[in-house]
């Protein structure tokens, strides 16, 4: 165990290192940085954001003698952002989980890592912990702007249901990194793998749209598969231990059938 | 040479396999059923697909090799898995927990939905007539099933089972029924913009369908009454809400009918701005007498001629303005008191220090009566912030200690009063020799020797041959079994705050509700009404300079480190 561990570790740091190491994984923290940060500034502040609205309300309010009914503007301000980031991720995470084996393929070290001592399902936990790693880096400077934001509100907020959001957007995070990764390690084209990690996201994303066509118990399960509507149940602040368990399933699967690709792969070159 | 090139076109076809299948099952997700194209679609593709493979491994034996094995091992253990999972995350849903972490408990139904729906027997379903589900409107749906599987919704689209849609008398889109046994009621009408499924709806729609008895409820017409229908200052909300909690309203005209109907749970007078007649005073006192329930909401400035039936109540309308001044956080005129001290009553028990506020109201003195149980609602803040004006055409609002009665002011009262038995069914009829001892501990009692209801009899309660004290905890207790006994009133200073608009405003709607509820007797079998949830109040305060911060640091400076990391690592690597 204390091997399997070590050796879980020893490919989180090599993953980590090649991520801090790369201009790439900088160019696309930048871009990330720029739309959330387009989006965070967007939806406060923009032209039909929720300060102006809020703002136009309570005028109207005042002017009519009526009181507005409550509004915790904080607490739409982190469910909207959150679920524009939702949406994004869907964008970014194909790119972050592109190269995790499609990369080693095409260098031609798969083979020395399928063949290694390291079981599949340990590089695999590894990779995943990195990449996972390098995404909540990318979170936090965003999380420090909103925690900012949510500072001023009046009266204070407590940080709970931010940090709740969060905790749902990384788990959604690893969900779809997990399956990207399984992606990943069936090519050796990195766009090949992102176009089919976006599609396969997607479809993962809008089942709930398609259950609601099914009626009965087959669009019941179908629904219950939509990631969207389980990350919904989180940003809104329920914690839910279904939605854990599907999240926590997906990051399993991920991880399961990559290291089974990574099998099937070691009997193909035999 | 020609063989081969036919077989290798042969394997082309079988590409249709898939093809087939697709077009199966998107055939299948246009109609709502199967249709036998779509199905036809589907088993050809899956036969296609059955002779491609069986073909295929006959051609190359890939059956026997060793990569299939492994292959196939694979397959058996990542469906093995998908199983587990699929299990897993079953009995994941059948046995969750789940908690509301939001401050307010948005997403938790109301403790009164909650035992409503824990002491359902009989399947219940609600029906949604609608294309469009909206996540929402899901989302309390589900709400409700998880506290008991017997609660089952759906939604339906009208034009494809308009068979069904006509059982229900469906008009238009967006229409949610709740069907019990072989009852169908309409909930309400959802659509996309602005009426979202209402908890409080639903809930005591489904109260109402799964008890059915609708307490009659008159409202008094004929001296300038606020209207029933949606009129300016009309009551409709109002009237709407006492349909929602499963009353039936109508309008009563005292002037020609002399006297109030007998399935009357109760009366409500709503701001009458001409006096009554004296027949109809004397009809709504003989109401009183064999256990009537009144509602009294009476503006300043007008004269109901009520003075008489008051009194006997210990009732006196005030002829002052209550002046608050304490308002100007609401942005509300002196003339609007604010409440949010309420009396210890079934009617406000739940409203804590919430407000509710009243345009124009008067002040009730309250002076204790024998055999009648008083518990003011509605108390002002205290001197200075409030007072009872008398001045009302002066333009500067102060008080003047010879004219003005200083705050709090009770602006609303419930009061009970014990009946004279009915001759033969009172179990203990034998008049008591001590007059009942009085609540407020005034002993004043005329003991009148007649046990029998007059129109005009001041001293009647006090000959109640009632053995028991009367407090409030016996009155509850008897109330159930004995509604006829006892006869209730609500006073409060002004009708403004139940008309269209303000209605639905704070507590306001509550109040009416709550004392209607109350005064006809019907709490026990009703739940008192539910506050739709409702979002802590909270605003950002955020000064131009924070805001042009976080412009800067999201839009400019977080990008810029990224980048320029990036720049300066591509350049060292160079």
């Amino acid at each position: 165990m204390g091997i399997v561990l070590s050796n879980i570790i020893a490919i989180y740091r090599r993953e980590l290192q090649s991520y801090f190491v790369s201009p790439l994984a900088y160019v696309i923290a930048g871009i990330f940085w720029f739309i959330s940060g387009l989006f965070l500034v967007m939806i406060l502040l923009g032209p039909g954001g929720i300060l102006p609205t809020i703002t136009a309300l309570d005028l109207q309010g005042q002017q009519l003698g009526v009181p507005v009914p409550p509004i915790d503007v904080p607490y739409e301000f982190v469910r909207a952002f959150l679920d524009r980031m939702g949406w994004l991720l869907l964008f970014v995470l194909p790119i972050l989980s592109m190269g995790l084996y499609a990369e080693e393929r095409k260098r031609g070290t798969l083979e020395l890592l399928a063949t290694s001592p390291v079981t599949n399902w340990a590089v695999a936990v590894g990779k995943l912990l990195g990449v996972l790693t390098f995404f909540i880096t990318m979170v936090v400077p965003l999380l420090a702007l909103e925690a900012f934001v949510i500072q001023q509100s009046n009266p204070p907020m407590a940080p709970t249901m931010l940090l709740f959001g969060h905790l749902g957007l990384i788990l959604l995070a690893a969900a779809i990194l997990s399956l990207g990764m399984f992606i990943s390690s069936l090519t050796d084209s990195t766009i090949l793998s992102a176009v089919f990690t976006f599609a396969v996201i997607l479809l993962l994303l809008f089942v709930d749209l398609l259950a609601k066509t099914v009626p009965g118990p087959i669009g019941e399960a179908l629904s219950y598969i939509s990631l969207l509507k389980h990350f919904n149940t989180f940003i809104e602040g329920i914690f839910d231990t279904s939605a854990l368990l599907l999240f926590l399933s997906y990051i399993f699967l991920g991880i399961f059938l990559t290291s089974q690709s990574i099998d099937a792969l070691r009997f193909q070159r035999q | 040479m020609k063989i081969v090139a036919k077989k290798k076109l042969w394997k082309y076809l079988f590409w249709l396999g898939p093809f087939f299948l697709m077009a199966g099952l998107t055939a299948r997700l246009i109609s709502p059923y199967w249709s036998p194209i779509s199905l036809a679609f589907l088993i050809t593709g899956i036969a296609v697909i059955g002779i491609g493979i069986i073909l295929q491994s006959q051609n190359n034996q890939w059956l026997g090799s060793r990569s299939t094995q492994a292959g196939t091992n694979a397959l058996v253990a990542t469906l093995a898995v998908l199983v587990i999972l699929g299990l897993i995350n079953f009995l994941g849903v059948r046995y969750h927990y789940r908690a509301d972490l939001t401050e307010t408990q948005l997403f938790t139904l109301a403790p009164q939905s909650q035992e409503l729906l824990h002491n359902l027997t009989q399947p219940v379903k609600v029906w949604i007539f609608d294309v469009n589900q909206n996540p929402q409107d899901r989302d309390l749906l589900e709400n409700y099933r998880r506290q008991n599987s017997k609660f089952q919704f759906e939604y339906v689209d009208p034009d494809a089972r308009p068979g069904l849609a006509k059982k229900f008398g469906y008009k238009d889109y967006g229409e949610v029924y709740l069907e019990y046994q072989d009852k169908r009621q309409l909930v309400q009408i959802v659509n996309q913009e602005n009426e979202r499924l209402s908890e409080v709806r639903l809930t005591n729609r489904l109260q109402q369908i799964t008890t059915a008895n609708a307490a009659k409820v008159y409202f008094l017409q004929g001296h300038g009454e606020h209207p029933l229908t949606a009129a300016e200052s009309g009551m409709s909300q109002a009237i709407q809400g006492l349909t929602d909690k499963n009353f039936t309203t109508s309008p009563l005209n005292l002037a020609e009918a002399a006297k109030v109907p007998d399935d009357a749970a109760a009366v409500v007078v709503a701001g009458p701005k001409e006096g009554l007649f004296e027949g109809e005073v004397q009809a709504l006192e003989q109401y009183l007498n064999r256990g009537g329930d009144l509602l009294l909401m009476i503006d300043p400035g007008t004269d109901p001629k009520l003075e008489n039936l008051l009194k006997q109540w210990g009732v006196t309308l005030d002829s002052r303005l209550a002046v608050d001044v304490s308002g100007q956080g609401a942005k509300q005129g002196p003339a609007v008191p604010i409440i949010t001290d309420y009396g210890q009553h079934p009617i406000t028990k739940e409203f804590g220090n919430n407000i509710s506020f009243y345009r124009l109201a008067r002040p009730l003195q309250i002076n204790p009566v024998a055999g009648v149980q008083s518990t003011p609602l509605l108390r002002t803040k205290p001197y200075p912030n409030s007072w009872a004006e008398s001045d009302l055409q002066s333009e500067k609002l102060e008080f003047n200690a010879d004219k003005d009665l200083k705050g709090p002011l009770t602006l609303g009262v419930a009061l009970e009063r014990k009946l004279p038995a009915p001759s033969t069914t009172q179990p203990n009829p034998t008049p008591s020799p001590l007059p009942s001892p009085t609540t407020q501990g005034q002993a004043a009692p005329k003991a009148s020797p007649s046990p029998t209801p007059t129109t005009n009899n001041q001293a009647t309660p006090t000959a109640t041959p009632s053995p028991t004290p009367t407090t409030a905890a016996t009155l509850n207790n008897q109330q159930g079994e004995k509604t006829a006994t006892e006869s209730r009133l609500v006073v409060i200073g002004n009708s403004d705050f139940a008309t269209d608009g303000l209605f639905q405003q704070q507590l306001n709607g509550d109040v009416f509700l709550n004392s209607v509820t109350w005064v006809s007797k019907q709490e026990d079998q009703q739940p008192l009404s539910i506050r739709p949830k409702e979002a802590k109040n909270r605003r950002l305060n955020i000064t131009a300079t924070q805001a042009n911060l976080l412009t800067l640091s999201s839009l400019l400076l977080l990008p810029l480190i990224g980048l320029v990391s990036a720049f300066l690592i591509w350049w060292r690597r160079r």
